[in-house]
């Protein structure tokens, strides 16, 4: 999938739990869930699950942990996709 | 070290579902999953055993290195219905809850901490973010000025790379350990001595 197919995908994942509409607009790689957009850390599991449901991959503790921010999430996603 | 963390189990109930398959295996070690499914109430129990590993995890990031989302890696016991411990790669922390109908709020401190902290609660007037982070600052920099004697209008919070509230005077930043937190309409500080 192309960085901008998952960027969009990954968006449509984040929306219901986001707490800063600017920086949702501005959403780039550099984006952190908690830092810019104030994802409430209880909800960052529900962004790991959906994202295992949308792409049908496992996201495992080890890639969980890294998690923070839209570029790592990138990383995870496009290397489980690649594993399958 | 001292940390905080609050849950507004009202809000919490809309914003989570514990029971959507995979939840509680992405959050909780089998000795908490234990704690949640032998629970009267396992909704109060979930947010206890968050609330406790968010407070430890705050504490543990004021002098531990980088961030990470590994919830299971902090590992809690519990002591008694209220109190317990929270394990971090080594660091252990004594935790102390208020479990209410509205909130849970959790404490976490170190041994050498033992105890020593001010801590407090409120209700925001309005629920936005904006008016949560504003008045849990103007708040914790209210009882830091009386604490220290100080002119409130001196002191200021920024956080660091981390995302760790410190507390500076003028541009001097001073080693005060506290800790924030907010959810929904309720926000509370702690503050170690």
């Amino acid at each position: 999938m192309e960085k901008e197919a998952l960027i969009t995908a990954l968006k449509k994942i984040v929306k219901p739990y986001i707490q800063d509409e600017e920086a949702f607009e501005n959403l780039s790689e550099n984006t952190d869930f908690i830092k810019d957009l104030k994802i409430n850390s209880a909800n960052l599991v529900d962004v790991i699950l959906d994202v295992e449901d949308t792409f049908d991959i496992i996201v495992d503790n080890e890639s969980m942990e890294k998690m923070l921010t839209v570029k790592a999430a990138l990383e995870i996603i496009t290397t489980k996709l690649s594993e399958k | 070290m001292i940390g905080n963390d609050l849950v507004d189990l009202k809000l919490a109930t809309k914003q989570s579902n514990w029971q959507r398959k995979g939840f509680l295996d992405k959050l909780f070690t089998p000795k908490e999953q234990g704690y949640i499914l032998n629970s009267n109430n396992p909704f109060e129990t979930v947010w206890l055993l968050w609330s406790m590993k968010e407070s430890a995890y705050k504490a543990f990031l004021q002098t531990h290195g980088n961030r990470f989302f590994a919830p299971k890696k902090l590992a809690c016991h519990l002591i008694s219905k209220n109190t317990g411990t929270v394990l971090i790669n080594n660091v252990l922390f004594f935790t102390e809850s208020e479990i209410g109908d509205a909130f849970i709020y959790t404490v976490a401190f170190t041994k050498n901490q033992d105890n020593n902290f001010l801590s407090d609660c409120f209700e925001f007037d309005q629920p936005d973010f904006e008016t949560q982070h504003s008045q849990t600052y103007q708040k914790v920099l209210t009882a830091f000025a009386y604490k220290l004697k100080l002119p409130v209008a001196q002191l200021k919070i920024k956080k660091n790379i981390q995302g760790v509230p410190q507390l500076f005077l003028g541009e001097m930043l001073l080693k005060n350990s506290f800790s924030l937190t907010h959810h929904g309409q309720f926000g509370a500080f702690t503050i170690a001595f």
